[in-house]
């Protein structure tokens, strides 16, 4: 039996502190400096759930886990697996063999163990190379990166995501989601750069993840294929039949400072996303931002 | 059907009518072939048709991804099983000029990553063979369709800016950070491939330059190898035949830039420009060219994202697209052979002067 998780509609994006958020490159450090400190990390948490944000969004790098292990408070967090730098993409190989060679040289014998075991389980040696039975094991690799408490959902980064969609690997979107549920009893998200397409393939194919993020915005930036068609599988995805609809998360909602804050969550909202995930270099004031843009909601998550 | 940019700030598709489903094979399957198996998949009226490496985990890694397209270990085989319609040729650089001679013996046209041999003497053999069997042929330079510096380009050409006597340029990324090779043997090793930085890096941008601004005459350029046999960093002043100065660095050794940069600056008689990834800038003393006269901004966001799909990046589909629409009898891309060479000219005498230390050298023409 599938269990339900409450797939959040506001979450803090800290994609910008990975170097993927799609913004200047001196904004991008500026961010990364501010952040430095675990501090001043750990404050933007806090204040960010008082806004009203569910949790956090982002890879369970070194600077985020030291920040949430400055906390006595628990915050929800939406980890991004395998935790991969766009460097680290481009220094790899393609394909998910690489990334399991690394994640194994830098694990520990138990987290080794632990990879063989969901490895032995898909007798993933036997399918080296393929997604839907080597990106859990890779997924069980970054497990030991995860904070010991409040990780309410495990989220495959674009890059990977993207590489099985353009494949149109079905069975991968398939399996992936149940893993997920399963192994970390955490919500099972998507993170693309190809909503629309997305979207459709998984409406095609009946696979329903927990929840999908990608970019949404009032100039259309990035919301591949095309905006029209993007806007109208997230309309699908909203009005689908019950239980059909797979909840959408918009990121990128200031199209690379082209329009507020204010403009692309109301935009993404009024044409069916079902949360919004504002990302830490698109807001000056997080707090305030956040706050704003909570009541936009205008429900009691 | 296939598109390719549209006009300014729209996302219209660009349709050369076709005959049918082109039909394209990938040979290697790095990164760069993954990349143009992704992106071809995704180009109307594309159907990809077989890969080839002789890596089977190469071969491997794209079927885990769910491509389920033939696969061969020899190009010679795969042109005996099937007879795609073009082939894009990524293989390591060394290897590059014998695939592509195979290809275009073939008749089948080619798109050749970037460089596009290991020396210019291959490089110029694999021109005069695609134009003595008149097959189309292009060279992977996806900078060039940029929509910030395509726009530089109509901006040049349209004579915005005047005569252009300054240019600087720089492109930057944080990659190599110890020593070589990374990954497999002898990966960057002088005997396999054409270059370090600016054969597999800064090349794009020298493409660019050259097809915008001319081939240089002359060439002077110093160039430093922090880890390996092969330079990390290179600075280069390169004069064209009207005497302007183009200004040219490079490097892949340089902290904080996580994603590839790349500016160029020109300052011509009517008028300045500023060029990168994120914005274009341009101070024109008179309106030309759809900009008025002052200081004018566009953020990168504003231009046309005409591709279908985003694999870390866009500009590769477009390029991909273009390539395809010329097959269909669209016009030729930016990036065609003969254009490519003379870039390929200018980093052979960049090559020469660094190794000469910094002596001036005479462009090939």
């Amino acid at each position: 039996m599938k269990t339900t998780f409450v797939v959040p509609r506001l979450l803090l994006s800290a994609r910008a502190l990975d170097g993927v958020t799609r913004v200047t490159r001196e904004r991008l450090l500026e961010i990364q400096t501010r952040f430095h400190e675990p501090e001043s990390l750990a404050v933007t948490l806090v204040k960010s759930l008082d806004a009203g944000a569910a949790g956090v969004f982002g890879s369970p790098s070194p600077a985020l886990r030291t920040a949430l292990a400055e906390l006595t408070r628990v915050v929800p967090v939406y980890a991004v697996l395998p935790a991969l730098s766009p460097q680290d993409y481009r220094m790899l190989e393609p394909g998910v063999e690489p990334l399991i060679a690394r994640a194994r040289r830098d694990a520990g014998p138990a987290a080794r163990l632990r990879m063989g075991v969901t490895g032995l389980l898909r007798l993933s040696v036997l399918r080296h190379g393929d997604f839907a039975a080597r990106v859990p094991v890779l997924l069980e690799a970054g497990a030991r990166l995860l904070p010991r408490r409040g990780v309410a959902g495990i989220v495959l980064p674009a890059p990977l995501t993207d590489a099985a969609l353009a494949g149109e690997h079905r069975r991968f979107f398939e399996t992936l989601p149940r893993f997920v549920r399963a192994r970390f009893h955490a919500a099972a998200g998507l993170e693309t750069r190809n909503p629309g397409l997305l979207l459709a393939r998984l409406r095609e194919w009946g696979v329903a993840p927990d929840f999908v993020l990608g970019p949404v915005n009032p100039r259309g930036l990035g919301m591949k294929p095309r905006p029209a068609e993007t806007l109208a599988e997230l309309a699908r995805a909203r009005g689908g039949p019950a239980g059909a609809g797979i909840p959408f998360l918009a990121t990128e909602l200031r199209a690379g400072g082209l329009c507020t804050l204010a403009e692309g969550a109301h935009y993404a909202l009024e044409h069916g996303a079902h949360g919004l995930a504002p990302d830490l270099a698109e807001m000056d004031e997080v707090a305030v931002e956040l706050r704003g843009v909570k009541t936009m909601l205008g429900d009691g998550t | 059907m296939s598109a390719m940019a549209g006009p300014a700030g729209g996302t219209e598709d660009r349709a050369t009518p076709r005959a049918g489903v082109q039909r394209v094979a990938v040979v290697g399957l790095g990164r760069a072939g993954v990349a143009h198996c992704v992106m071809l998949s995704h180009v109307p009226g594309c159907e990809l048709v077989a890969i080839v490496d002789p890596r089977g985990p190469a071969r491997q890694a794209l079927r885990g991804m769910g491509f389920g397209v033939p696969a061969f270990g020899r190009v010679e085989r795969m042109l005996e099983k099937l007879r795609p319609d073009a082939v894009v040729v990524c293989t390591a650089q060394h290897e590059r000029a014998r695939v592509a001679e195979i290809v275009i013996g073939s008749g089948i046209p080619v798109l050749l990553e970037r460089p596009m041999a290991r020396t210019l003497e291959e490089a110029e053999a694999l021109v005069r063979l695609a134009a003595a069997r008149r097959v189309a042929f292009a060279v992977g330079h996806p900078l060039a369709f940029e929509p910030v510096f395509a726009r530089v380009h109509e901006l040049v050409h349209g004579g915005a800016l005047g005569t252009v006597h300054h240019a600087r340029s720089a492109m930057f990324v944080s990659r190599v950070f110890a020593p070589r090779p990374r990954r497999g043997p002898g990966r960057l090793d002088p005997r396999r491939v054409a270059g370090g930085v600016v054969a597999h890096l800064g090349s794009d941008l020298l493409f660019v330059l050259v097809r915008m601004l001319g081939a240089p005459a002359e060439v002077r350029a110093e160039q430093s190898l922090l880890y390996g046999a092969v330079e990390d960093e290179l600075h280069a002043m390169m004069t064209l035949p009207g005497g302007a100065e183009v200004g040219f660095d490079c490097s892949w050794s340089v902290p904080g830039y996580v994603r590839a940069s790349t500016v160029i600056e020109l300052d011509g008689a009517d008028g300045k420009l500023l060029a990168s990834d994120e914005a274009l800038e341009v101070d024109l003393h008179r309106p030309a060219a759809g900009f008025a006269a002052g200081y004018s901004r566009v953020h990168d966001a504003d231009f046309p994202a005409p591709a279908r799909f985003d694999f870390g990046g866009e500009t590769l589909w477009s390029h991909d697209a273009a390539f395809l629409d010329w097959l269909a009898g669209g016009p030729a891309p930016p990036n065609e052979a003969g254009a490519a060479l003379a870039a390929h000219r200018v980093m052979d005498a960049l090559y020469r002067s660094a190794a000469a230390g910094g002596r001036p050298m005479q462009v090939a023409r």
